[in-house]
């Protein structure tokens, strides 16, 4: 191997991780307070929901799929749990039980018409964000969900968020310093890890790759292709209203909206995943690395006072350069050229 | 007849890749000349030089006695040798409407900025008129059989006056009535005095239609028969080749039935069949590309069930439904094809070889042993002789016939009731072909093997029997001893269009 | 059921007997107000505030006893415009264009007015003499807001500042902001942040988490939108700097009052126009038109200031309830005349 090819192959493998090193570097100098044990935990916190869906739509990323509907998917669980709470004045465990089945329901859904219906992953999962980010402000005639709101018929909501389902949102644990890691960032390094393990180490993540990397020979080879999608989008599903679960918390009361931006975060974390040590694939330690890295990025320039949309260009530059590591540098990259 | 159309030493490799070795070839004036060659041959490498898609690497051409080296597709357009390709929607703009189509390269080439519809339309019916095409001219591309389509595709490069008109398998997706009118149209334009040259594999148009034949295999001419009455059979087994190897064979002792057929219908128009394989024998099926091999590794391997028929397996009813199920049954099959069937590209070399089998080296909780995963892995890299680094290289960075052997010994490294191997030397030299060969009939003891080819000398190196697939069904089935090969091909050529047993 | 019915039917008479009464005093077209149909052309209407400005607009056009009829572009500038064109060819008598942008809205705002249709605008600037505009004051919001800011940390303080620039709202509630900071010069704003990415609140909440770990100093933040000051106060609890912290914001909701009334919330007070009056006085001053008296070139409506004492004091809970806590909240004294009804309160 040449000088240069090894240094190419360096590159690739740990460009990434240097380049978010830097970073960590850059933000301690420039920004005062930012080299912090808070700081570093409100990074882990402001990405927790976004990484959730990152590690969802990964799993369909791994079969060959695209989840498009995942923002929506978190912003009904918002609602869902909201109006459980709020309007049948139900306990917490049930709203929390009813968003995962609901997620998990839409996930069905989505692989069926995939799988079944052999609509395009792109468009089916497209059709699902419409169909949700309408069907969520049904109930509510388009109003957020709030204790003590009027209802269309008239009568008030009296029910509230309890105290439970809000902790999952804000509670803190101490970890050295009291109140430190919130509940959130806990869950999201469970999720990670599930998803780490579940994608690496047992047959059924071999498989997904399989399918993702050639679907014929993994079908021709005895695997349950089709099960294996619907599986995929179950598992993107769920965790995306897992994620509106920890939104509704954090928020404590159901705001309409649609989704969006959970859903380009979350993807954009997936996709800067793949050229984290020169994986050139999803995966499930890659996206939590390019979720934390949206993070640090959006910490520390708002911490320098940088306005949002400088945030949203270097979050595309980000994204963009991340994609040429996988595309252009790696084994993925040269096959298709 | 003068030559319109010579070919001198022509050379043309893809890296280490030969896969034209000097190839001489004459297009006569006013002659159709149909070339023939397995899939791999090299005969459209050889199209592709002569209408200036790729160059060449070596050798001459010249068109009617001046030298001729397209370099761009307009070139050789311009010079008059007119392809038409074998996928006739490449020929077409299908969003446009016919009189567009027929006057595009006129359109294209620049000239008037704004096009006189009267004018355009009136141009276009006369070059249709040329070649009996009968449509309106402001009807859209899209809304026309695929026949029309052709003859659209035709007319337009008949605008050109050619003198070399190159037909790549035109036939493929027409009736017989429309194959008919493209005859006709082909004897008129020979006729005129155009050299057209006709790519195909259907025998029944090759008689049809053949002043004289030409083979090619391996990249070099390997027969070219002109005497009338020509040579039918001898043509295919130029075309499929067969040199005496040095395969020395020992037939093994059938055992028990292993896999029974009865009445097996592959298509709704052909004849059903019977069919028996048995333990420790290595059948062979061989047939054309199209002659029924896909359906019946389809069918056995449940990736589409049978028309009609029962299967039975160890004596039990069986009917798969998917792969899945036929795996569990114990029948295996290692596709053709093995950039799209087989090959995993983001997997390297153990994972590829374990991914059937992957349930069998995972533990408690379905995790994966690397352990187990490694020592297959290595077993079956040394089984079937892989040339690798290690089990973790990618499996990209091996060569096509290592690829294969990966493929092959994916199903070799657990205990098969019935192996199906459909075209397990495609695009593999002759080494690994051997290599593969070997462990073949290495193995094939107490399971039943079924291997599906194209090539008789492939056939020749595994069998222990040869069993012919002709139009959907089986035509013959003899042990692999003392072979007639002449009697071979000519089973293997025959098309519906002839009487049974009549071979030319 | 069919007692219960007989009796809804009654009171339901019963209310309708003063509009029936004032009707038959009323001006033309409203003495025969069944014949008088007015659109409303929207152009924002997901959202609380848009919610509710329809309620109002709904119900003061059904005390007028008028129909009508309501087109929501969903952001669609040219859809807006072509839907008053639709009321145009419908023969409505008058147009209510509730937000849109200035370049689509003029010319089909003038079509209207040629086509003898009684116009006016909601927040969207048509720049048309015959066309009142209403507004909610969100210099007069910004003012009260910072004025109580003032009232509360003196004439010094520490300042963080939530804005997105271009949203003509918060545009106008800027421009009080710079006039403040000029006016009183020991307000040193430390901070700028925003965003509208949604859920506005998570998103702005992020932000401000790592505006309080650079400024942990910041002593007042000014967040003149609600959906800000929400973020901000997540942020302030989280970052455990809640105490140390007031927010003043503008625009108030249901949820917004329960976060208010959080035990220790950092949100001190806001500044609010009830959306639902907002509506009532679109409706109104079209009335006045349509009645060929004259609403005047710009109605505005005023702001109330809603501090955290006040909802603590009258233990309000919802809007209904701050409605009837805080009159001023509840009616706007503007476009109003004598024959015209109120909606029932």
């Amino acid at each position: 191997m040449s000088v240069q090819a090894r240094l190419i192959d360096l590159a690739v493998k740990f460009g990434f991780l240097l380049l978010m090193a830097g970073m960590l570097v850059f933000f301690s100098v420039a920004a005062p307070g930012f080299l912090s044990p808070h700081s570093a935990v409100f990074v882990f916190q402001s990405v927790a929901i976004t990484g959730i869906l990152a590690l969802g739509v990964t799993a369909t990323l791994v079969v060959g799929g695209f989840d498009l509907s995942i923002g929506a998917v978190a912003t009904s669980a918002l609602m869902l749990s909201a109006y459980v709470m709020v309007v049948w004045e139900l306990s917490a465990g049930v709203a929390i039980a009813l968003c995962l089945l609901m997620g998990a329901f839409v996930g069905l859904v989505n692989g069926l018409l995939i799988v079944k219906g052999r609509v395009p992953d792109l468009l089916a999962t497209l059709g699902m964000m419409f169909l949700l980010i309408g069907l969520q402000r049904i109930p509510t005639q388009g109003r957020s969900i709030s204790s003590g709101m009027t209802l269309p018929d008239g009568t008030v909501a009296r029910g509230t968020f309890s105290e439970f389902f809000l902790m999952l949102g804000r509670h803190r644990i101490d970890f050295f310093i009291e109140r430190l890691i919130p509940l959130s960032v806990i869950f999201l390094l469970i999720v990670a890890v599930l998803v780490w393990v579940f994608l690496e180490f047992p047959r059924h993540g071999r498989l997904m790759y399989a399918i993702g990397s050639n679907a014929q020979a993994a079908e021709l080879a005895g695997v349950k292709v089709e099960r294996y999608k619907i599986a995929a989008y179950m598992i993107s599903g769920t965790l995306a209203s897992f994620g509106g679960v920890l939104l509704a918390a954090r928020l404590g009361r159901g705001d309409v909206a649609s989704g969006t931006n959970l859903l380009l975060d979350g993807v954009a974390a997936a996709l800067i995943g793949f050229a984290v040590l020169g994986a050139g694939k999803p995966n499930a330690f890659g996206t939590a690395i390019g979720a934390l890295f949206v993070g640090v990025l959006l910490q520390g320039m708002t911490m320098m006072n940088a306005p949002y949309y400088t945030q949203d260009f270097i979050k595309g530059a980000v994204l963009v350069v991340a994609l040429v590591f996988t595309f252009a540098f790696t084994a993925r990259g040269s096959r298709r050229a | 007849m003068p030559n319109a159309l010579e070919i001198r030493a022509m050379n043309k490799a893809f890296a280490s890749n030969r896969v034209l070795r000097g190839i001489d070839m004459d297009l006569p004036a006013g002659a159709i000349t149909v070339l023939m060659g397995a899939n791999g041959a090299g005969k459209s490498t050889l199209v592709k030089i002569m209408c200036g898609v790729q160059p060449a690497d070596g050798g001459t051409m010249q068109l009617a006695g001046r030298p001729y080296a397209p370099e761009t597709p307009r070139a050789a357009l311009e010079a008059g040798v007119v392809t038409v390709h074998q996928s006739i929607n490449d020929g077409v703009v299908v969003d446009l409407d016919v009189a567009s189509n027929l006057m595009l390269d006129r359109i294209s080439t620049g000239g008037q900025l704004f096009l006189r519809r009267r004018k355009l339309h009136a141009q276009a019916r006369e070059i249709a008129k040329a070649v009996g095409l009968v449509v309106p001219m402001g009807l859209p591309v899209a809304q026309l059989s695929l026949a029309d389509r052709q003859l659209v595709a035709i007319a337009r490069a008949l605008s050109h006056n050619p003198k070399v008109l190159i037909l790549d398998e035109p036939t493929s997706s027409l009736s017989d009535a429309e194959a008919r009118r493209l005859f006709a149209l082909i004897e008129k334009l020979k006729a005129q005095g155009v050299a057209i040259l006709y790519i195909s594999h259907r025998m029944s148009d090759i008689r049809r239609l053949a002043d004289r034949i030409l083979c090619m295999r391996d990249g070099v001419i390997s027969g070219q028969f002109e005497e009338q009455p020509l040579d039918y059979a001898g043509a295919v087994r130029a075309m499929l080749g067969h040199e005496m190897t040095d395969v020395d064979i020992t037939l093994a002792t059938p055992g028990a039935p292993v896999f029974e057929a009865s009445g097996l219908k592959l298509r709704a128009t052909t004849k059903p069949f019977d069919m028996m394989l048995r333990a420790n024998e290595v059948v062979v099926v061989v047939g054309l590309v199209g002659s029924g091999k896909a359906q019946l590794a389809s069918a056995l391997f449940g990736v589409a069930p049978p028309v009609a028929g029962e299967m039975r397996l160890d004596g039990r009813a069986y009917a798969p439904r998917n792969p899945a199920q036929a795996i569990a049954q114990g029948v295996f099959m290692a596709a053709r094809d093995r950039r799209s069937n087989a090959v995993v590209p983001d997997f390297d070399i153990r994972r590829n070889f374990t991914l059937p089998f992957a349930r069998r080296h995972s533990k408690a909780a379905h995790m994966i042993s690397r352990r187990s995963e490694m020592h297959t892995a290595r077993r079956m890299i040394d089984e079937m002789g892989v040339k690798c680094q290690s089990p973790g290289d990618p499996i990209l960075s091996l060569s096509g016939g290592n690829q294969q052997k990966v493929m092959v010994g994916r199903w070799m490294a657990e205990e098969a009731r019935l192996l199906i191997l459909d075209e397990p030397f495609q695009g593999v030299d002759i080494q690994a072909r051997r290599d593969i060969g070997t462990r073949i009939r290495a193995q094939a003891e107490g399971r039943a093997t079924l291997v599906l080819v194209t090539e008789l000398d492939e056939a020749l190196e595994v069998a222990d029997r040869i069993v012919v697939i002709c139009e959907g069904t089986l035509v013959s089935d003899r042990p692999n001893r003392d072979i007639d090969v002449a009697a071979i091909m000519a089973e293997v050529a025959d098309t519906p269009a002839q009487p049974e047993g009549q071979v030319a | 059921m069919i007692s219960r019915r007989k009796l809804m039917m009654t009171a339901s008479a019963v209310a309708l007997a003063p509009t029936l009464a004032l009707a038959q005093d009323a001006p033309a077209p409203f003495d025969t107000p069944g014949d008088v149909t007015i659109a409303l052309v929207r152009y924002l209407s997901t959202g609380d505030f848009f919610q509710s400005y329809l309620a109002g607009v709904e119900a003061q056009a059904a005390a007028l006893g008028v129909n009508l009829r309501v087109f929501d572009s969903r952001q669609d500038a040219a859809l807006q415009a072509d839907m008053v064109d639709q009321a145009i060819a419908l023969g409505v008598d008058g147009i209510i264009i509730q937000h849109g942008l200035t370049e689509s809205m003029q010319e089909a705002a003038q079509r209207a007015v040629d086509a003898g249709i009684r116009v006016v605008a909601f927040d969207v600037n048509v720049e048309n003499e015959a066309v009142p505009q209403i507004e909610q004051s969100d210099r007069d919001l910004a003012r009260l807001a910072l004025e109580q800011a003032i009232a509360d940390n003196g004439e010094s303080f520490v300042a963080g500042y939530v804005y997105v620039p271009g949203i003509a709202p918060l545009d106008r509630r800027d421009e009080t902001w710079t006039e403040f900071k000029a006016r009183y010069e020991g307000i040193e704003e430390v901070a700028q942040f925003g965003t509208l990415d949604n859920p506005i609140a998570n998103s702005v909440a992020n932000q401000a988490r790592a505006v309080f770990s650079a400024n942990p100093n910041i002593e007042v933040v000014f967040a003149p939108y609600n959906e800000f000051a929400r973020g901000v106060m997540i942020a302030a609890q989280e970052a455990g700097v809640a105490e140390n912290i007031n927010i003043y914001s503008a625009d108030i909701s249901t949820a917004d009052i329960s976060a208010m009334r959080e035990p220790g919330s950092p949100w001190a007070a806001t500044a609010a126009t009830n959306p639902a009056v907002v509506g009532e006085v679109s409706v109104r001053a079209l009335a006045l038109l349509l009645a060929g008296e004259d609403p005047g070139a710009q109605v505005i409506v005023p702001p109330t200031l809603i501090t955290r004492d006040m909802l603590n004091e009258g233990e309000i809970t919802n809007m209904e309830e701050l409605g009837e806590n805080i009159p001023a909240f509840l009616h706007a004294d503007v476009a109003l005349a004598d024959w015209m009804a109120l909606p029932p309160r």
